[in-house]
């Protein structure tokens, strides 16, 4: 070390500090005034995850009000999504003035009424289907977030797979076959993988996943006592799932979202996948390249739903009018049909399901399949909405790892894995 | 936000050089004296004072108020609730989830450190041959150490995939079968000891090394007069000699591996540890009591109760390094 | 002393080959498209899709901003670091005052201490201020180190030699006068590497940054993770993601590494 640096370099160091930590309390003193500043300009943040395709429409909305500015966060997952939403309510500050929040962890923000504005108005009244705008209705009729989109679920398969095990490759003929219940499409499968080396489907998880979005109530009672470990269909379901999928290795045991899942979509690993309308863009992403996909309007057990969100806006903002009004345009049907056009996300309000838009759209990539027509006729099918209490989201986390301890992992055998995930239930109190 | 009230800027902490010495006429000469006799006592404790004042609010306290936390009911949104007493430690010592975290990070920890340590030893014993090249090859081990955890994992993670990494491929390619790398425990541990490993051999081993340069070359020489050859010299002249230096390391990396996060963390795109908690380490397991299930009572139990197995794991450590310490002496 | 065969090279090639082939492979399988692995399992030319790849990391994570908070945290907490070390290890080194014995094992005994078990508390701390999500929470817990401060102190011991501060005192140059014109000359060598190995510890740092920042203002380790957890799993995508991330200390290891290796072996321990 020869080189000589100056006594004053270190001092300008430390003055960069101070500069540094006053720059972050001014600027965010700088946004503290503009929010209070009710007239000017405002900035507005929306916290996303996945894909909402709301890109151009956060532009649009820009430029139709002059002032505003818009920020977009997206979270990679859900889950990450929800962390940090919990975070920032325990925190008191650093939500964003617009949060989304998924189906299934709403229910654990209902109990935290005060954190959230109410945004009941008269003016998107029956702007939803009921059971989506129920889900987010405290017994107050407060009114904790707009619905944006729904997951009524069909069941995707590849053609060419079919065609190789002889069963018949057309969408009705398809739909036909795979029946009106799980039986019934466990039964194809059997039929299935007993001439083809594919799975029929990627993972019991995503089944599990199907069942229970068609049960009334599933871990908790209307009460929202946790009878998870002791509801007789609980566990009826999970021992059919498992015997479908390893017993008639009917399941390519893959976790799905794992990094195996993905990439078996590069190979001819499973022939079928439920079908949530906003799985479509994800099999499209993962299976890049892969021809054969095609979508059937069929869902075993009748309708089912999967997913879904709802944009919130927590009570600490600055800009809660302001917010409330940029997420009733967000949610508008004009706008989802959008954003149902750009990400495939379904729309949940009653008239965006009757549009011709949204009834015409076809997807090159599922060899042409009327998409929106089949989704539209899926969420009919979908007549209700299961209870999900405030353990939902980490009871179905203790299931889904009962599942997979036996479908991928292997690791134990159903009984043992159930016994752990009672042990799991029991330490969540 | 606050911070311009809060922090102190950090060009204000150290104290104002004193006045210059200008001359004044009158009372120069005492109160020249009384101030920098002011100077000498009280500068010492300004100096070391932005330490202990910083240390003390954001590392010790924070330690001491865990054990506060622990003992109460304490939901991360609702906060504080009722005093329990020791019901957190009891949930978290009869429940599953803490053993066998436990179990994983103990076991991480071994599969990390002794590979780490022997295959440091020999490459510093590479390194400490007259070489060409020198710091070329010193540098060339070192490499890894500037790759963030997070991107090893990221990259490790590719090599270690169950179905197209490039491991399995090569385990094949031998004829042997593909390792079930996420769903077999102990297979799940050494491949994230790997990644511990890839990131701190290198550096072990110039730490190493610097010990080795320091052991006088007439020992080797009076072993080669004895008839030791090369392999024996390392064995009983360098290693011997070597016994602090490597407890010091085996310390250092019981304190951090036994915090073992970043790898663990990345290992899979869930980030739990794995649906059957196989690699699930205690420190991934207090963030998801804390930040998942939002019960910061029981975080705080788990921590209290990992601060203990450091302390304990300390002490053996460090009787160990005094007897050893001990014995050297005897011998030089 | 003798020069070693060409095994002794052999092996340390293997080795230093062994270093460099992760991430060699990483920028191969990030200059293909995601269905490389599949379609060729051991690819060994780069292809043409590098830029590609990176263009759609930086759209998918807030990778500039997590560049640029990684720079200023690692910038700040090593300045902070080092200057308030070498203030504290020039008192303990050369100054004679009371209680500096007693004080000083405190230094060392905090040394071994993981305060990272304080993070709930330090959590709470950070949300009551308000700064969960600001830079500050990530910086302010850093400005000082035990580590820090026993370094210097050690370092400062033998390097400045005490007549040339009685020397300075008896000229009657205050003591803060002193400390900048004699300690902290004599600091530099020892400083700037301190600076270094704070610089990349910080900059590699995920747990306390990743619990108190989250998704929205990232660090560069804290993106690369929300890269990963994205649900379409894209090795090419999420390789380029970690060589973009490991580029500026690369380049800092190009230029400093010398450095980094002499530290190491006068006795930096990792942090």
């Amino acid at each position: 070390m020869t080189r000589r640096t100056s006594p004053y370099l270190i001092l300008a160091a430390a003055t960069a500090t101070s500069l540094v930590l006053g720059a972050c309390g001014d600027s965010s003193d700088a946004t503290d005034e503009e929010a209070a500043g009710s007239g000017g300009e405002v900035s507005l943040t929306v916290a996303t995850f996945n894909e909402f395709g709301y890109e151009e429409l956060l532009e649009e909305y820009e430029e139709l009000n002059p002032g505003v500015t818009v920020e977009h966060v997206k979270a990679d997952t859900a889950d990450n999504a929800r962390a940090a939403l919990r975070n920032s309510l325990g925190a008191n500050s650093g939500a964003a003035d617009i949060e989304a929040m998924e189906v299934d962890w709403v229910t654990e923000f209902k109990q935290y009424p005060d954190k959230f504005a109410d945004l009941s108005d008269p003016e998107v009244e029956g702007r939803w289907l009921d059971w989506k705008t129920e889900a987010v209705t405290l017994e107050d009729g407060t009114l904790m977030g707009y619905g944006t989109d729904i997951g009524p679920e069909a069941v995707c398969y590849r053609a060419d797979l079919f065609e190789e095990a002889g069963l018949p490759t057309d969408r009705e003929e398809v739909a036909e076959l795979l029946g009106e219940s799980w039986e019934d499409y466990f039964a194809a499968g059997r039929e299935f993988v007993a001439t083809s080396d594919a799975a029929w489907y990627d993972s019991a998880g995503a089944l599990w996943q199907g069942m229970i979005n068609q049960v009334d109530f599933v871990y908790e009672d209307a009460d929202n006592n946790v009878v998870a470990t002791t509801n007789p269909q609980v566990r009826e379901l999970y021992d059919q799932v498992l015997a479908a999928s390893v017993d008639d290795e009917l399941s390519a045991g893959l976790g799905q979202w794992s990094s195996d899942w993905s990439s078996a979509f590069q190979e001819d690993e499973f022939a079928t996948m439920l079908c949530p309308g906003w799985m479509l863009g994800v099999i499209e992403g993962n299976a890049e390249g892969v021809e054969g996909w095609d979508i059937a309007n069929t869902f075993p057990g009748g309708g089912g739903n999967w997913g879904g969100s709802y944009l919130t806006v927590p009570a600490q903002g600055d800009n809660i009018e302001e917010a409330t009004k940029l997420a009733a345009w967000l949610t508008a049907p004009e706008q989802q049909l959008k954003a149902f056009e750009s990400k495939g996300t379904f729309p949940s309000q009653v008239e965006a399901l009757g549009s011709d838009t949204l009834l015409g759209s076809t997807n090159a990539f599922f060899n042409d399949a009327p998409t929106g027509e089949i989704l539209a006729e899926r969420a009919e099918a979908v007549t209700m909405m299961p209870h999900k209490g405030p353990k939902y989201f980490e009871i179905n986390t203790a299931l889904q790892d009962a599942i997979t301890r036996v479908d991928v992992d292997g690791t134990d055998d159903p009984d043992s894995s159930w016994d752990k995930f009672v042990a799991a239930v029991e330490a969540l109190g | 936000m606050g911070a311009t009230t809060t922090a102190p800027p950090a060009g204000a902490l150290p104290p104002p050089p004193a006045p210059a010495p200008t001359p004044q006429p009158g009372r120069r000469g005492r109160g020249r004296a009384r101030l920098a006799r002011l100077d000498s006592t009280a500068s010492p404790y300004l100096y070391i004072a932005p330490f202990f004042l910083l240390f003390i609010v954001t590392g010790l306290f924070p330690l001491v108020y865990t054990g506060w936390v622990a003992l109460h009911d304490w939901d991360q949104i609702m906060g504080k609730g009722e005093f329990v007493g020791m019901e957190n430690y009891v949930d978290v010592l009869t429940g599953r989830g803490f053993w066998k975290a436990l179990a994983n990070t103990v076991s991480i920890f071994v599969l990390s450190s002794v590979p780490q340590i022997m295959a440091a030893l020999l490459i510093a014993a590479l390194l400490d041959r007259n070489l060409r090249a020198r710091t070329f090859w010193r540098m060339g081990v070192l490499l890894p150490y500037v790759v963030a955890p997070v991107a090893v994992a990221l990259i490790f993670n590719n090599l270690f995939a169950d179905r197209f990494g490039l491991i399995n491929l090569l385990l094949e390619t031998v004829g042997l079968d593909p390792v079930r790398w996420h769903s077999d425990r102990l297979a799940s541990h050494v491949a994230i000891a790997t990644m511990v490993n890839f990131r701190w051999t290198g550096y072990n081993a110039l730490i190493l090394l610097a010990a080795m340069q320091a052991i006088p070359r007439d020992l080797y020489e009076q072993a080669a007069i004895d008839g030791a050859n090369a392999w024996r010299q390392f064995w009983s002249v360098t290693v011997p000699m070597l016994r602090p230096t490597i407890v010091f390391v085996v310390i250092t990396s019981t304190i951090g591996g036994l915090q073992i996060f970043d790898e663990p963390k990345m290992y899979d795109s869930f980030g739990r540890g794995g649906a059957d908690q196989q690699w699930q380490t205690l420190t991934i397991y207090l963030y998801e009591l804390g930040w998942t299930r939002a019960d910061f009572g029981m975080a705080s139990a788990v921590a209290v109760l990992l601060f203990g197995i450091i302390v304990v794991f300390g002490v053996v450590n460090f009787l160990l390094t005094r007897r050893i310490a001990h014995d050297d002496g005897g011998r030089r | 002393m003798r020069r070693p065969g060409w095994i002794v090279y052999g092996l340390l090639a293997a080795v230093v080959l062994g270093s460099m082939f992760p991430l060699l492979w990483s920028v191969v399988v990030a200059s293909h498209d995601s269905t490389v692995l599949a379609r060729d399992r051991f690819p060994v030319v780069p292809g043409g899709n590098f830029f590609r790849n990176a263009a759609t990391v930086l759209d998918t994570v807030p990778f500039w901003r997590a560049t640029l908070n990684s720079v200023i945290v690692s910038t700040t907490v090593s300045a902070s670091v080092v200057f308030f070390s070498t203030l504290a290890g020039y008192a303990f080194a050369k100054l004679r005052f009371r209680g500096s014995g007693p004080l000083l094992v405190f230094v060392i005994a905090t040394m071994a201490v993981p305060t990272q078990l304080g993070v709930v508390p330090l959590y709470q701390v950070m949300a009551r201020l308000g700064w969960t999500g600001e830079l500050t929470a990530v910086i302010v817990p850093g400005l000082v180190t035990a580590f820090g401060v026993f370094w210097m102190t050690q370092y400062l011991a033998q390097a400045v030699p005490s007549e040339l501060i009685e020397a300075a005192r008896v000229d009657g140059a205050s003591m803060f006068r002193t400390f900048w014109h004699v300690g902290i000359p004599a600091a530099r060598p020892a400083a700037s590497m301190l600076f270094l190995f704070t610089f990349v510890a910080t900059w590699t740092n995920f747990f306390w940054p990743f619990i108190v920042l989250g998704p929205r203002n990232p660090t560069l380790p804290v993106a690369l993770q929300q890269l990963q957890a994205a649900h379409f799993v894209d090795y090419s995508l999420v390789l380029a993601g970690a060589v973009l991330a490991t580029i500026p200390l690369l380049v800092l290891f190009v230029l400093a590494g010398r450095q980094l290796v002499s530290g190491i072996m006068q006795g930096a321990v990792k942090q």
